[in-house]
């Protein structure tokens, strides 16, 4: 999928307007299974974003609301006309905090992504169209990092922020997701540059005298960034997954700083050994929603951006862009 | 094929892990490290006196120039001494021994459920693209993946342990299994085994149901994935294309070729995915109260004892890297064309 | 080539899978009968040292107590009585104590204890002054002397009434000389070296799991109720819950939710044995921190401490409310609290102390408190608090938390109000105050009291208990005026055992001690 800019002098707005379009042909062209998936998905991830957004409207209660009009929420109370689904042991509202929970998962994967990007992406330009020392030195620690279990990662990070002054939080927990996917980026990244570096048309620019900067901010980031929807729709799912285990293992967010979903169940362990399944069994299927709308999302954008199904070659299973998003895959 | 050619390879391989294995270990000593905290004083706490925390210090070195401390920390670990833990004093050789035992065994058979399932269910929606089976092997794959092991272990612990009452939900064994089993390899079912005890291996292979199934289950979904699209590329292959034009049945033509072929990939899978199985495993153990070295990491996390939490990385990103090899060695055997 | 190879690769992995199963199949019918009289107890503590000459939590506390004896104890009940020892007097001064041992005494690996041994084990905890800190309870111990084979003798440097109490801990158990080395701790897999003259030997001990007594053979009292203990240890109570019900584990002692405790009472089969305890949760101020420096402040909130709803919402009733540092049952407690600021919260009380104060209203003030070490249920405590403080319009409130290891070792260094909770050391009012209020107490909270120290000295060489229990009275009361502490509940001591198991209750007392051996299994 070149993106059409045949030489130096055609005009960047305009090759971005056709990058754009040429990118979104697909999607309009979407078919069968892939069209559902990609709407399904998408359907699913607005209602979230929608509920994030809008919570102190749509929620019925505050996430950490105790009392209304002065009368005490029943603690552990089933759930009934009033708490639709149930209250939790601190008399909280459990669709209060499931809805407020969208907010936070969706807040900490925005931040965290748009930090692994804006490290990610340029480390595996530059690297990738580069090359040399500083590329091999650089593929060698992303490789070492990439290979390691993420969630150990993160955790480690977590842990480690969480005794400093930052403390345990958004931004920890941020900063901890963000670490675990900067790898993930900079492969992607890097490779398809190393592809992208010998096309016809770079070489072209580079012919007429471009500098390096204005190659790879013109046309390599253009061609290389069109990979990027996808493994970051996909990435957002995983990233949840990972906010989620984070909270359930104590190192997410702090409960006063907002509802989070892995915290609320790892709370709701305990109740659900004494036959409360409510507490638990919403904000748990809340996550499965979240990652399910995303993955969905994410391969339908995929299998119609991404003409990987397509290509005949196949030997052994590389971690390129064929199918970036494998690796990550698992919990 | 021949030997020299495979044992260049491997000897290659082998020295492109060193540089590998140097740049772990110097990123967990640098974090650890760069941590801000006293990490002596972190793990300690309580009625601690100065000068006892000194003594501490320097009984692990930890009032040595930082370089020395580098120094010492990669002789030790090429040494094969990763070390003791602050709180409890326990050598990390025994925690891998014993704990790294019961991660072995759950992840061993998490593995065999993961692709039991993800063989079968990747096979068939790969076959039968883009009908209703595909659909819901897809979903399913997705499903199983989107939920967290954590949740999926909650929801199997209520169902099958409270609901049912059919499976125990917690730990590697009873109680009483446990303490009169010999510790001979510390896996316990190889140990229940060894002593032919054979209601001990009934009661371990009860205990080890749930979580592996759990932890199985969230794995399968790679496995679905990647099959899947082989089994849809291969039935493309020129090959197949000429097995179909020779007249040879379209079943035979799926199961002795495209099957086949859609398979040799995934021992590379495999290898990614026990890396990765390792961090699953870190949730369930917690989940399931299975003793092993994930459940341990978290349990020293808690106790910020600084000098287990490192030991316990060093052990994983060790592992990691020995799994990676070992992958490609054996796709090196089974796969000759590929060389590097 | 390729194919083929692979095709061996997976007939060799379906084999060996097929084997593992034909193996489990022939197997699965064989016998293993075990022995029925060993009791299972679930806990979800964690041992950190066995070795008594450096453990200092409760934990801990509870797998030593079978295997370890002093010179004196608690073998029944919350009153002190000679154990290891037949007697010990004091000298006018109460600085010289001397002690006759009991003879005939073996440990369980067969050698027998003398006063060669007693001296050996206070000069080891002395020596290796362990992180734990369990050496500060000896801080008084000038030397250890002795006397033919069965006399001892401790000179100490300070007057101490209390000194008995002191024999009675763990810092006071007694070892083996010969299998524990003189200046440093056993590991606490050397089950065949951590001997002692209990009622059991450690036979197996697997950390963050299992701890596997038996009877010791050896023994010179009575034999236990039962073939032996395991003890089992889980991370998550809820699990702990599902296998006492599923009569995995006989018994579960520390820690259910009160959640759990309240549908544990309800399950058929299980039975929760409950008595009043001594364990006790307050608030530590740092009274050297704004704003807490202020006494108008700290009286503020000792004005709407909202005990009444911590008790019974979010513990169901299973704690008490608690108006002393010194817990009801314990002799010379008193309720300074209630008498100083009323039973219940008082807005109006509390409002004018703010007025006095002169602080801005709502006055931002940080609560500290650690989420797993007291039980999950300690965030609930806070936020009940929280909303209590911030209810009245005067304070608002931020909650903080930091796990164990990390909050024990900043409390008051770092903390300006902060959670704490206290187990005895021995279960004494002394305990319960000298620990507190002297004045470089091991929560660092600045406080330093000039009446206090003189009635925590005159305590500790008073001639009679009468006395001595009167100074602990007036201790009580200059703490409620000064305010270095809140105490909000005392907890009762739970155990929760299937209903086949006897002998739960005859435990549960004043001292909080787990007496594994009085309980039998039917």
């Amino acid at each position: 999928m070149s993106v059409a800019a045949p030489s130096a002098r055609t005009p960047h707005g305009r090759a971005r307007l056709i990058a754009l379009g040429h990118a979104t042909k697909p999607i309009r062209e979407a078919t069968g299974i892939a069209r559902g998936m990609l709407w399904a998905g998408a359907a699913i991830t607005l209602f979230f974003v929608v509920l994030a957004v809008f919570a102190p409207l749509i929620s019925p209660y505050g996430f950490n609301q105790y009392k209304s009009g002065g009368v005490r929420f029943p603690q552990l109370g089933h759930p009934s006309a009033a708490h639709w689904m149930g209250t939790t042991v601190q008399s909280s509202d459990v669709m209060a905090r499931v809805i407020y929970g969208a907010q936070t998962e969706l807040k900490v994967v925005a931040i965290a992504l748009v930090m692994a990007l804006t490290i990610g992406v340029p480390l595996g330009l530059i690297s990738g169209y580069f090359g040399g020392i500083l590329d091999r030195a650089l593929v060698l620690i992303m490789d070492a990092l990439f290979a390691f279990p993420y969630l150990l990662i993160a955790i480690v990070i977590a842990f480690l922020l969480s005794s400093s002054s930052i403390g345990q939080g958004v931004l920890t927990a941020a900063i901890a997701i963000t670490v675990a996917y900067v790898p993930l980026y900079f492969r992607v990244v890097r490779n398809h540059v190393i592809s992208v570096r010998e096309e016809p048309y770079v070489d072209a620019a580079r012919a007429l005298g471009a500098r390096p900067r204005t190659v790879i901010r013109k046309y390599v980031f253009f061609n290389v960034v069109q990979n990027v929807p996808p493994i970051a729709t996909l990435n957002a799912a995983d990233a949840i997954l990972l906010l989620a285990a984070l909270g359930f293992l104590g190192y997410g967010i702090q409960p006063s700083q907002g509802a989070e979903w892995g915290y609320d169940i790892n709370r709701a362990v305990s109740d659900a050994a004494s036959g409360i399944w409510w507490t638990g069994l919403f904000p748990g299927f809340a996550i499965v929603l979240l990652v399910t709308g995303l993955t969905l999302l994410g391969e339908g954008l995929n299998e119609t951006l991404n003409p990987v199904l397509r290509r005949r070659r196949f030997g052994r299973i590389e971690f390129e862009p064929l199918d970036p998003f494998e690796p990550e895959q698992s919990e | 094929m021949t030997g020299t050619s495979l044992r260049t390879y491997l000897i290659t391989r082998i020295a492109l892990v060193l540089p590998m294995v140097f740049i772990l270990l110097t990123l967990v000593f640098l974090l650890m490290r760069v941590a801000p905290g006293n990490p002596i004083q972190a793990s300690l706490g309580g009625h601690v006196p100065a000068p006892v925390i000194k003594q501490i210090e320097h009984r692990l070195g930890f009032d040595k120039p930082l370089l020395t401390q580098y120094g010492n920390y990669i002789w030790d670990i090429a040494r094969g001494n990763f070390g003791t833990t602050i709180t409890d004093n326990r050598p990390l050789s025994q925690i891998i021994k014993q704990n790294g035992a019961a991660t072995l065994e759950l992840t061993f058979f998490a593995m065999l459920i993961a692709i039991a399932v993800g063989v079968v269910i990747g096979l068939l929606a790969g076959r039968f693209r883009d009908t209703s089976v595909d659909v819901f092997g897809r979903l399913f794959g997705i499903v199983t993946y989107a939920t967290p092991v954590f949740f999926l272990g909650l929801l199997a612990q209520l169902v099958f342990g409270v609901w049912l009452g059919w499976l125990p939900i917690s730990d590697q064994a009873s109680p009483l299994t446990q303490a009169l089993l010999k510790p001979h390899t510390n896996i316990l079912f190889v140990d229940a085994i060894i002593d032919g005890n054979g209601s001990a291996l009934w009661d371990v292979t009860k205990h080890l149901i749930l979580p592996a199934t759990t932890l199985g289950l969230a794995t399968a979904g790679i496995f679905i994935r990647l099959i899947r699209i082989n089994v849809i590329r291969t039935l493309r292959d020129d090959y197949i294309e000429a097995a179909r034009a020779r007249g040879i049945v379209e079943r035979r033509v799926v199961f002795s070729h495209a099957f086949k072929n859609a398979l040799v990939p995934v021992i590379t899978v495999i290898g990614l995915n026990l890396a990765l199985l390792l961090g699953g495993a870190v949730l369930t153990e917690t989940t399931f109260n299975w003793p092993g070295i994930g459940h341990e990491l978290v349990l020293y996390l808690e106790n910020r004892d600084y000098a287990a939490v490192q030991g316990i990385i060093v052990v994983f990103a060790l592992v990691v890297v020995a799994i990676s090899v070992l992958v490609d060695f054996v796709n090196a055997y089974v796969d000759p064309r590929i060389r590097y | 080539m390729a194919k083929r190879r692979l095709r061996w690769l997976l007939a060799g992995s379906a084999v060996a899978v097929m084997a593992l199963a034909a193996a489990l199949a022939a197997t699965a019918y064989g016998s293993g009968k075990a022995n029925s009289k060993i009791v299972i107890d679930g806990t979800t503590g964690t041992v950190v040292n066995i070795d008594p000459a450096n453990e200092y939590d409760y934990d801990s506390f509870t797998v030593d107590l079978p295997i370890y004896q002093g010179l004196y104890g608690f073998p029944s009940g919350a009153k002190l009585k000679p154990v290891l020892a037949t007697g010990c007097k004091h000298s006018k001064n109460l600085k010289t104590w001397t002690c006759q041992l009991r003879h005939g005494v073996k440990f369980s690996n067969g050698d027998p204890m003398t006063a060669a041994d007693v001296k050996y084990s206070f000069d080891r905890v002395q020596k290796i002054k362990g992180d734990q800190g369990i050496w500060t309870l000896l801080t008084y111990l000038k030397s250890t002397t002795t006397s033919g084979n069965y006399t001892v003798v401790f000179h100490l440097t300070h007057p101490d009434s209390i000194w008995p109490y002191i024999l009675s801990t763990n810092a006071g158990y007694v070892v083996d000389h010969k299998t524990y080395p003189a200046d440093k701790i056993l590991a606490n897999t050397d089950t065949a070296n951590l001997v002692g003259t209990g009622p059991y030997k450690l036979t197996k001990f697997t950390p963050g799991q299992q701890a596997v007594f038996t009877p010791n053979t050896h023994y010179w009292g009575a034999k236990p109720k039962n073939g032996g203990i395991i003890i089992d240890y889980y991370s998550k109570s809820s699990t702990m819950k599902l296998d006492l019900q599923k009569g995995a584990i006989d018994m579960a002692f520390q820690t259910f939710t009160p959640t759990e405790i309240a549908s544990l009472k309800k399950t058929k089969g299980v039975k929760v044995h409950s008595a009043p305890g001594v364990n006790i949760r307050y608030l530590v101020f740092n009274v050297k921190r704004a704003p807490f420096n202020n006494i108008h402040v700290r009286r503020a909130i000792a004005y709407l401490m909202p005990r009444q709803q911590i008790a019974g919402r979010v513990w169901h009733n299973t704690v008490k409310p608690l108006y002393s540092m010194v817990p009801q049952g314990l002799p010379g407690a008193t309720p300074s609290y209630k008498k100083m600021y009323g039973a219940k919260p008082n807005l109006a009380k509390a409002k004018a102390e703010m007025k006095a104060a002169k602080v801005k209203k709502p006055l931002p003030i940080t609560l500290w408190y650690t989420p797993t070490h007291y039980g999950d249920a300690s965030a609930d405590e806070y936020v009940e608090m929280q909303r209590a403080l911030n209810a009245s319009k005067l304070f608002k409130v931020t909650l903080k938390s930091a796990e164990w290891a990390q909050y024990s070792g900043i409390l008051g260094k770092g903390y300006g109000a902060f959670q704490l909770g206290w187990f005895p050391d021995y279960p004494d009012a002394d305990d319960y105050t000298v620990s507190f209020y002297q004045p470089k107490s091991f929560y660092n909270n600045g406080y330093a009291n000039k009446k206090m120290n003189k009635l925590i000295a005159k305590e500790r060489a008073a001639p009679t208990t009468k006395k001595r229990l009167a100074y602990l009275k007036g201790m009580q009361n200059l703490a409620a005026k000064t305010l270095p502490t809140i105490p909000y509940w005392q907890g009762d001591m739970i155990a929760v055992g299937r209903s086949n198991v006897q002998g739960i209750p005859s435990t549960l007392d004043a001292t909080y001690y787990m007496r594994f051996w009085l309980i039998s299994k039917s």
